[in-house]
């Protein structure tokens, strides 16, 4: 499956993300959850999954210790003035299993691909070309711009910058200086597009649709659809 | 301030994608009537790095840390150029960093780039005459309209089994909790502009 054209993997992670956050019934969610560890298993996610989920997980924890005490009206247990509610618990349990199957999916098939790839993929997917050379030439300086604000706020803290509030014009400065480089670098970037005759878009591979993509698709659709019909019927 | 999947309903998610669907396709038209729309990719994308990049970091914000949105800030340097430049950025951060959502990035587009117009109306009525209180305005509203249309997907879109009242206070008191969030933008926004006036104002919209 590591094979599939990157079309055919945002394909496949919109419809099961679409099928999974469909669901409304806790009776499903560990079928949904044993499909999205299915997906990561057989994409050899893993590491990058589970490197990916500490955001989604601290988001869960806090919904999880928040919603049954805020919520529902049913009392399950009763320490003092904390209460332990039914409503509250099936909510919580309901949306950390959508969000952690979807970011799942959502990280198995797309992040284990190249920037370029999931670019070209987009692009395949029609999105116009404005939004992915936007995306391309975002993801191609990203890690060179984000290793510059670092280093000059490492710089800022070393001279002794100020603290709390009283450091937001540091910030504010920072920001500036970087957009001024920003504004200089995308001038020579333009040049250098204009001499290598760009048109109507970067160019990027073809990411045509194979047999087995078209089966994995289906596949994915049905999945979905069995999903939500199970959901509806239990 | 991102949605995160599985939160909302899925029609209430396929109904953002659509609304943000339009948006862009306002945004894209009104960007192609432009003179040479080509030539400020490289301009527009590079400053998004930056948005993006910045927005990663954390900024001290006592007692806490925050990230910045920086919607306001887009909004104003990138005109219409801020919706597509927003989509972007947004479906980048769900798929590579897990934040926000693939299927709420519709509703986050819609969260994001709202503001980013409404800041961008207000500096071109009046940022010519009080550059700094359009900037602030700008800085600080898109937060705070950005946090109003978050809680009112929020308290729409939550399991109607739930307390409403008890819904109502939570979103209450995330609202309140971003307050420093919207001073803090403000005045970085502030004070980057009036930088940018001074330094470089070709980065300004009417510079």
């Amino acid at each position: 499956m590591a094979e599939t054209s990157p079309r055919a993997r945002l394909i496949l992670a919109l419809v099961l993300a679409f099928g999974f956050a469909a669901v409304q019934g806790l009776a499903v969610l560990p079928l949904v959850m044993a499909l999205a560890v299915s997906v990561v298993l057989v994409f050899g996610a893993g590491r990058v999954v589970l490197r990916r989920m500490r955001a989604p997980m601290l988001l869960v924890l806090g919904l999880t210790l928040v919603l049954p005490l805020i919520s529902g009206s049913t009392v399950l247990a009763q320490i003092g003035p904390v209460a332990l509610r039914l409503e509250g618990l099936q909510a919580a349990a309901l949306i950390a299993g959508r969000l952690l199957s979807i970011v799942a999916v959502t990280v198995a098939l797309l992040a284990t691909l190249s920037p370029f790839d999931l670019v070209a993929g987009l692009r395949a997917l029609r999105v116009p070309a404005l939004m992915t050379d936007l995306a391309l030439l975002t993801l191609r300086y990203l890690d060179e711009v984000t290793t510059e604000l670092r280093r000059a706020s490492i710089a800022r803290s070393l001279r002794g910058g100020k603290r709390g509030w009283r450091a937001l014009p540091d910030h504010a400065l920072l920001l500036a200086t970087s957009l001024i480089r920003a504004q200089a670098r995308s001038e020579r970037l333009w040049a250098a597009m204009r001499l290598r005759g760009y048109g109507t878009g970067l160019a990027l591979p073809n990411s045509p649709l194979h047999a087995r993509d078209w089966a994995a698709i289906t596949g994915a659709a049905l999945l979905a659809l069995g999903v939500v019909w199970l959901d509806r019927t239990l | 301030m991102h949605l995160p999947d599985g939160i909302v309903p899925v029609e209430m998610a396929l109904a953002g994608y659509a609304c943000s669907a339009g948006l862009v396709a306002v945004a894209l038209h009104r960007i192609k009537a432009r003179p040479d729309p080509q030539a400020e990719i490289p301009r527009v994308a590079m400053l998004t790095t930056v948005f993006f990049a910045a927005s990663l970091a954390a900024v001290p914000v006592p007692p806490t840390t925050v990230h910045l949105m920086l919607a306001g800030l887009m909004g104003v340097m990138l005109g219409w150029f801020a919706v597509p430049a927003i989509m972007v950025g947004l479906f980048l951060q769900a798929v590579l960093f897990g934040h926000g959502g693939l299927t709420t990035l519709g509703l986050n587009g819609l969260i994001l780039c709202l503001p980013a117009l409404l800041a961008l109306r207000l500096w071109q009525q009046i940022g010519g005459r009080w550059p700094d209180l359009a900037a602030f305005g700008a800085g600080a509203g898109a937060v705070v309209v950005a946090i109003a249309i978050f809680a009112a997907i929020v308290l729409t879109g939550l399991p109607a089994e739930l307390d409403a009242r008890a819904e109502r206070a939570a979103v209450q008191i995330f609202a309140l909790a971003h307050l420093p969030l919207a001073l803090a933008e403000g005045v970085i926004v502030l004070v980057l502009l009036r930088v940018l006036r001074r330094i470089e104002p070709r980065l300004l919209p009417d510079g």
